[in-house]
């Protein structure tokens, strides 16, 4: 949604392991929730014209407590919880040179001296090219998307003085592929209802939790995600007496009291697809081996069929 | 089997200038006789009847359309489509949803569009949506002009080595892209902007192997030509949307003389300079220029008033405009390749530089001599929405009324352009061959944009109205494969259409030396870049010949 407000300019995993001289984890763990990541595309990695890996980029890392992350990060700005907002204000304030009156450089922004977000701030302008991680800890704190719209802000002014991206550290397997499609299908990314016969978006309004929280949703089908796991508990057993189905490979923590579990084969290994990743970058994958069950694909399409034939019999009034 | 009678036909290739004759279909194709008496008939009386439009250059698939749609919900609000018993539900209004912007392109005619900009790396993402944009026939332009390999492959210094290697590796990148026509966005530029650096001219050294702009031209317009490619270059010069930049247009021009170049939105690329640094037209020198230039094509680039969404990969000239008009702004540099960015505008009649602008697409247009050098674009939707052709067609058609309109404009306009000056008015045959036997031309597409013989029968059939905007907004029929896709503007029947791929005479496998570099500096491993076949339904390769 911040997007939606100033944009973000970001750039290909592959930039930030060819290029990234400076890298900011903010609110993020890849460590322990991406754990390839640092040594395939970021500060451990070894790219075009960062062929000493880790030696030749600096890391910091941002966050409320030490992390695995933190511990191999050049400086660690250990931060109180539900600050940066105020953080990235006071980065964007020093960066752009604006005086920030009655502060000193002990005074503590987000529990951290003002001469610690100085420097960061000259290191920001310094590097040639910076690349911001920032993960659900800035995502899903106090602030959520107005902290991203102030980064993403940051990120904007800094390519006055150098090249700066940022790029959001997603989590859950494609969750980007299903933004992806119903952007193109609809021109939203999410929270998009149908009922008026064209998609209509409202986040917050429309959101999952939202919807089930007023109790709006008769009927649910859930696939290839586990509301049993992710979703409040309030939310949840709500859920639970409601009509579901869920179509999903694996045991989980909704498909014990799902109505109708459909299994199918999980794709990249019982089944092709397309996979997007955090970058953007469209990724085929592969049918390794044959399934017992049918694809997501093959079962919605059925699915859809049946629907559909029933729906042309009423209109033909049989 | 159909047959189109009493409609006057406009099909300038075959010398057709609005004869009353009848037109033939069978098989999806228009043919001489029909092999059965039985045929569905159109009665075209009072029609012009033509093949069907032809979209050069427009950006409505892949992952920059994509992330402007997602960044820009105000442009979905108000635009909106509902779901019929044939068509799918969308929204947008100058970056439509897919399924939407098929339905658009019919409904004034077009059953032939390219997709102008897309990295190989996120091809496979233009083609998923491609899939699902429905009447139209689609293929895609590759780019190249900031590439890593190809840049590595120009700093060789062996003259015949690096022609071939440079061969080889553009049919790589056409193929694993499944592409259609190589596309450069300012050469060189890009990769300068990934470091830091500012604006290159023709000769600048970019990194990291110092070849220049022009090096990268010159070579992959000399591996086109030698490749045979249906389409030229495709090329969006440096220095776009700059006062005085006509300089560099004419001598990007100069450099490339003999070669089959088409130069796109060249309305961006036409601006001269005044004595305080503001914008005045060049247009006039740039096809007077084109004029004597029979090898070069382009398209225009029109500016249409109202709201527009800028991307482009042109990356640092997007920042440039975020940084002059404070409006958001997605960036995204892609490794290896391109950047690429996006940002809302809204061009206004009351803005004299927007004027300006204005007069400028509608000069070139109107001094190009000859209409099959030119294609009818608004860059969709970069300088407006493709929503506007009609518009602009009556803007050519009618000099009256493009003075009314002019006189809308700030007065000072007159000072620094000369629309007012030029009384030529386009013919419906020109207007034929700028929207659809021009552009097909251009593209090697020999069964497109004509209704001879063998001709995909692809008709646009438009009731002839005084008000041209009126006509071309609403078709009486549209047939699409020989099928009647839209009757009175309305969809009647959705399709998938084909897409156009080449497959040059040049190596499919990458040499040992840049499959070590792809290894060591790309993400995704070398076997899951090229888009696999399962991406394209309905492939139709075009002959390199």
């Amino acid at each position: 949604m911040a997007r939606q407000l100033v944009g973000l300019a970001s750039c290909t995993l592959g930039e930030v392991k060819n290029r990234a001289d400076l890298l900011i984890y903010w609110g993020a763990n890849p460590m322990e929730s991406h754990m390839r990541h640092l040594s395939r595309y970021s500060a451990m990695s070894k790219g075009m014209y960062t062929p000493e890996g880790r030696k030749g980029r600096k890391v910091v890392v941002i966050d409320v407590r030490p992390t695995p992350t933190s511990k191999n990060a050049d400086i660690f700005l250990q931060v109180t919880p539900g600050q940066d907002f105020e953080i990235a204000t006071v980065l964007r304030a020093l960066v752009n040179g604006v005086a920030l009156h009655g502060l000193t450089d002990n005074s503590l922004i987000g529990g951290v001296p003002l001469a610690k977000w100085q420097e960061l701030a000259e290191l920001m302008k310094q590097s040639s090219y910076g690349v911001v991680m920032f993960g659900i800890g800035l995502t899903q704190s106090r602030g959520k998307d107005l902290n991203i719209e102030q980064l993403s802000t940051l990120v904007s002014e800094l390519n006055k003085f150098t090249r700066f991206y940022g790029i959001a550290m997603r989590g859950h397997g494609n969750v980007n592929g299903s933004n992806q499609v119903m952007t193109w299908q609809t021109g939203y990314p999410l929270a998009v209802n149908f009922n008026r016969g064209y998609p209509w978006y409202n986040p917050g309004e429309f959101s999952v939790v939202d919807m089930l929280h007023r109790k709006e949703v008769d009927a649910a089908l859930i696939i290839a995600t586990d509301p049993g796991a992710h979703l409040p508990y309030d939310i949840v057993r709500y859920l639970q007496s409601i009509p579901t189905i869920a179509i999903e490979p694996h045991k989980n923590l909704t498909t014990p009291w799902a109505n109708v579990v459909i299994p199918v084969a999980p794709a990249g290994v019982g089944a092709e697809g397309t996979f997007y990743r955090m970058d953007n970058v469209p990724l085929h994958v592969k049918k390794i081996i044959d399934f017992p069950y049918p694809s997501d694909v093959e079962v919605l399409r059925s699915i859809k069929e049946r629907v559909s034939n029933v729906k042309n019999r009423q209109r033909a009034g049989l | 089997m159909l047959k189109i009678v009493n409609g006057q036909v406009y099909d300038p290739l075959n010398g057709d200038r609005g004869e009353v004759r009848d037109v033939y279909i069978e098989g999806g194709k228009v043919v001489d006789t029909l092999s059965t008496k039985i045929a569905e008939v159109i009665d075209a009386t009072g029609c012009v009847v033509m093949p069907g439009g032809v979209e050069i250059h427009s950006h409505i698939a892949g992952a920059k359309v994509n992330s402007a749609r997602s960044m820009c919900p105000e442009d979905h609000y108000d635009h909106f489509k509902k779901v019929t018993a044939i068509t799918r539900s969308g929204s947008g209004f100058t970056i439509p949803t897919t399924f939407l912007t098929g339905y658009l392109y019919a409904q004034l005619g077009y059953t032939t569009a390219f997709e102008a900009a897309v990295p190989v790396l996120e091809a496979r993402h233009a083609h998923e949506e491609l899939q699902d944009t429905p009447l139209l026939d689609t293929g895609i332009y590759t780019l190249m002009g900031n590439n890593y390999l190809i840049m590595k492959v120009l700093s060789e210094k062996d003259d015949s080595a690096r022609k071939n290697r440079l061969r080889d590796l553009v049919t790589w990148l056409l193929t694993s892209s499944k592409g259609y026509a190589v596309k450069v966005v300012n050469p060189g530029g890009v990769e300068s902007w990934k470091w830091g650096k500012g604006s290159v001219d023709l000769d600048t050294p970019v990194p990291p192997f110092g070849v220049t702009p022009r090096g990268i031209l010159l070579g992959l317009a000399e591996a086109i030509k030698d490749l045979r490619l249906p389409h030229g270059l495709h090329l969006h010069a440096n220095h776009l949307g700059e006062p005085g930049n006509f300089k560099t247009t004419l001598e990007t021009m100069y450099a490339l003389e003999g070669y089959p170049i088409h130069f796109t939105h060249l309305q961006f690329h036409s601006y001269g300079m005044t004595k305080r640094w503001g914008l005045s037209s060049a247009a006039s020198e740039i096809a007077e220029y084109l004029n004597t230039r029979p090898e070069f094509t382009y398209d225009v680039g029109q500016l249409v008033f109202g709201p527009a969404t800028t991307m482009t990969s042109d990356s640092p000239m997007q920042f440039r405009l975020h940084q002059m008009t404070g409006n958001k702004w997605i960036s995204a540099d892609i490794e290896m390749e391109t950047g690429s960015g996006i940002v809302p505008l809204a061009y206004k009649q009351s803005n004299l530089v927007n004027a300006i602008q204005w007069c400028i697409g509608l000069e070139l247009l109107l001094l190009t001599k000859n209409p099959w050098q030119v294609s009818l674009t608004t860059d969709h939707p970069n300088a407006g929405p493709f929503t506007a052709y009609p518009h602009i067609i009556r803007l050519l058609m009618d000099y009256d009324f493009r003075n009314e309109m002019l006189e809308q404009l700030p007065p000072k306009v007159a000072q620094f352009t000369n629309l007012k000056d030029i009384k030529r008015e386009y013919s419906l045959e020109e207007i034929t061959i700028i929207t659809r036997s021009g552009p097909a031309k251009d593209l090697g597409l020999k069964h497109k944009g004509h209704l001879g013989i063998n001709a995909d029968a692809d008709v646009a059939i438009y009731r002839l109205l005084e008000d041209k905007e009126k006509m071309f907004a609403r078709p009486a029929y549209v047939l699409k494969n020989g099928k009647v896709v839209v009757k009175d503007g309305e969809i009647t029947q959705s399709l998938s259409g084909k897409s156009f791929l080449v497959d040059p005479d040049g190596s499919k496998v990458l040499p040992p030396d840049l499959i070590e570099e792809f290894a060591k500096y790309y993400t995704i491993a070398l076997a899951n870049y090229a888009v696999q076949d399962e991406y394209i339904i309905h492939p139709e390769v075009i002959a390199c010949d």
